[in-house]
């Protein structure tokens, strides 16, 4: 595999996404105001919680904002990793991609590439409305820290995607489904709006362990140790350890995934089937 | 009877594509684990505000904002619903426009959609409060009066034709929008969400805020319904600041009637005025990716 033909492949899958953002402006309104609305209106909900302890509320609401920001990148992964190649496949396109030299995996990341300017932009909208409007206290104790984790879990959580792209290309209309039903229920075991620590208390540790096993909740746990000082379920260089094995985990069997799962969808005939 | 053959027709076809995607056991396992999750966060949020301090957060806090959460559920599956319709019939299925020139009624055909969408927010809602009874701080809210059955129908019967006014006018305004246009049922969502005291009473939220708040029939259409499952909320309790405490139950309902009469009057001109220039425009049969 030649890497210019890689880079190329990465630039041209990415240049869509990039051009949309210029032409269709509307994108500015979705990936801002709406999203800081729902992180508002949970913001609210803890703070009409707690009207007489308010270090504990902005405390929890440090832990919302932190959460929603963290679950736009999983929203990328599922909409516009996974789902997408279902929506090419619709589209027609999905057969000239396996048919062009470039590999499945360049086009993925371009993907995710493109998909990451809007998703960046959502994240910081909603950090901006939880120092701004809701005076949460950003206040890490290393930045480097801080970056290292947040690295590692774009890798693991884009190796994730990459993977679960694969399966899209055996899915017909239940991909739809699939991806609205891994939405709440990791936002549930991630302890999206709340630590997680709080599900081992209410039902033992065995599911918040086997929820570090994704990347999102080891990540924004390890993110909210480092930011707000809060107690995590692991300490934070122990859930840094599980990112980066994740990581390394979900890229290999990403490769391993796309490979099987391509030659599985050619065999089958699933490559061109549309609206099934 | 035309009218009636599309509406069970489009009613039966919903439902197909909603649940003939998997057998029944995943597709019920679908419908029970997002909204269950979706209210299970809830009360681990509600957790997590009261850890190590029994009593810091009312008990009636939970009951309040888990009933609440499980009615949104129908909220979000109609409108947002009914808005999907014209996208997926649009650019997936590509048969709208077959729809259109059929002889079947075309705004019972997104009625009949939204009734299959309505089905499967009634049955999540359902299956969220049978689980909440399993949870007692969620069953204690039922412990101080049984459902009232007869406010509960009367808000569910008016709340219907409510949800149906809303999600017509948001199908609608995405029938003249490209596929981005989905943001716009998504938006609206996030407003009501926002500003109907789902998961905080209004009384929470500033004054200028209040006043929207108060303006949508959601609002009335969550308090009744939240009345009529669980009661008001105690006397001295945050949540009877809201400015919904001091009404009855006759004066929400008559003023859930009155704004959904408005937006049924809203609804069907924004329909046909949609419509006429979707169908003067091309934008019927128009694709526009993404």
């Amino acid at each position: 595999m030649s890497l210019s033909l890689f880079a190329r492949a990465v630039q041209a899958r990415t240049y869509p996404r990039l051009v949309w953002m210029f032409r269709n402006r509307t994108w500015l309104l979705q990936e801002t105001v709406l999203p800081v609305l729902g992180v508002a209106a949970l913001a609210f909900m803890y703070s009409a919680m707690l009207p007489n302890d308010t270090e504990r509320a902005k405390q929890l609401i440090g832990v919302v904002i932190l959460g929603a920001a963290m679950t736009t990148f999983w929203m990328n992964i599922l909409w516009s990793m996974g789902a997408h190649l279902y929506w090419e496949r619709d589209g027609g396109n999905l057969e000239l991609y396996i048919m062009s030299p470039a590999p499945m995996m360049s086009i993925l990341m371009g993907m995710a590439i493109g998909g990451l300017a809007t998703t960046v932009v959502r994240a910081v909208a909603i950090l901006t409305a939880g120092v701004l409007l809701f005076d949460v206290p950003f206040a890490p104790t290393s930045w480097w820290l801080l970056a290292l984790v947040f690295g590692l879990t774009m890798v693991a959580l884009y190796g994730l995607g990459m993977m679960f792209a694969s399966l899209f290309l055996m899915w017909g209309r239940e991909a739809w489904h699939t991806v609205n039903l891994l939405q709440e229920p990791v936002y549930l075991i991630s302890g999206m709006n709340f630590p997680l620590k709080v599900l081992g208390d209410l039902i033992g540790n065995a599911l918040p362990a086997i929820a570090l096993l994704l990347p999102l909740a080891a990540g924004i746990d390890a993110m909210r140790q480092v930011l707000f000082g809060t107690p995590g379920f692991l300490g934070v260089w122990s859930e840094i350890g599980i990112l980066a094995v994740l990581g390394a985990v979900f890229v290999l069997l990403a490769v391993r995934c796309l490979n099987v799962l391509e030659r599985k969808a050619k065999a089958d005939g699933k490559l061109t089937v549309k609206w099934q | 009877m035309q009218t009636l053959n599309t509406l069970r027709w489009s009613t039966w076809l919903g439902w197909q594509v909603e649940s003939n995607w998997a057998d029944a056991r995943l597709f019920i396992l679908y419908l029970v684990v997002k909204p269950v999750c979706g209210s299970l966060m809830l009360v681990c949020m509600v957790y997590a505000a009261s850890a190590g301090f029994p009593g810091r957060v009312p008990v009636e806090f939970l009951p309040y904002i888990y009933i609440s959460n499980a009615c949104y559920g129908l909220v979000g599956a109609v409108m947002f619903g009914m808005s999907n319709v014209v996208i997926t019939d649009r650019e997936n299925y590509r048969m709208l426009k077959y729809i259109f020139i059929s002889p079947g009624h075309f705004q019972a055909y997104f009625v009949g959609r939204g009734l299959a969408k309505a089905m499967e927010g009634v049955v999540g809602a359902a299956i969220t409060i049978s689980v909440g009874l399993m949870i007692p701080a969620v069953r204690s809210g039922f412990q101080n009066q049984g459902i009232d059955v007869f406010w509960l129908l009367t808000f569910l019967l008016i709340g219907s034709v409510m949800l149906w006014a809303a999600g017509m006018i948001l199908a609608s305004a995405v029938l003249n929008m490209s596929r981005s246009g989905m943001f716009l049922s998504e938006g609206i969502a996030g407003v009501v969400y926002f500003l109907s005291g789902v998961v905080f009473p209004v009384s929470v939220l500033p004054g200028w805020m209040q006043a929207v708040g108060m303006s949508l029939p959601t609002t009335y259409w969550l308090e009744g319904m939240r009345r009529a499952i669980i009661g008001p909320p105690p006397a001295g309790s945050p949540l009877a600041e809201s400015p919904l405490t001091a009404w009855s139950n006759g004066e929400l309902a008559a003023m859930l009637l009155a704004t959904t009469a408005g937006l049924v009057v809203v609804s069907q001109w924004f329909y046909r005025y949609s419509v006429k220039r979707a169908w003067k425009r091309g934008k019927i049969e128009e694709t526009t990716g993404l």
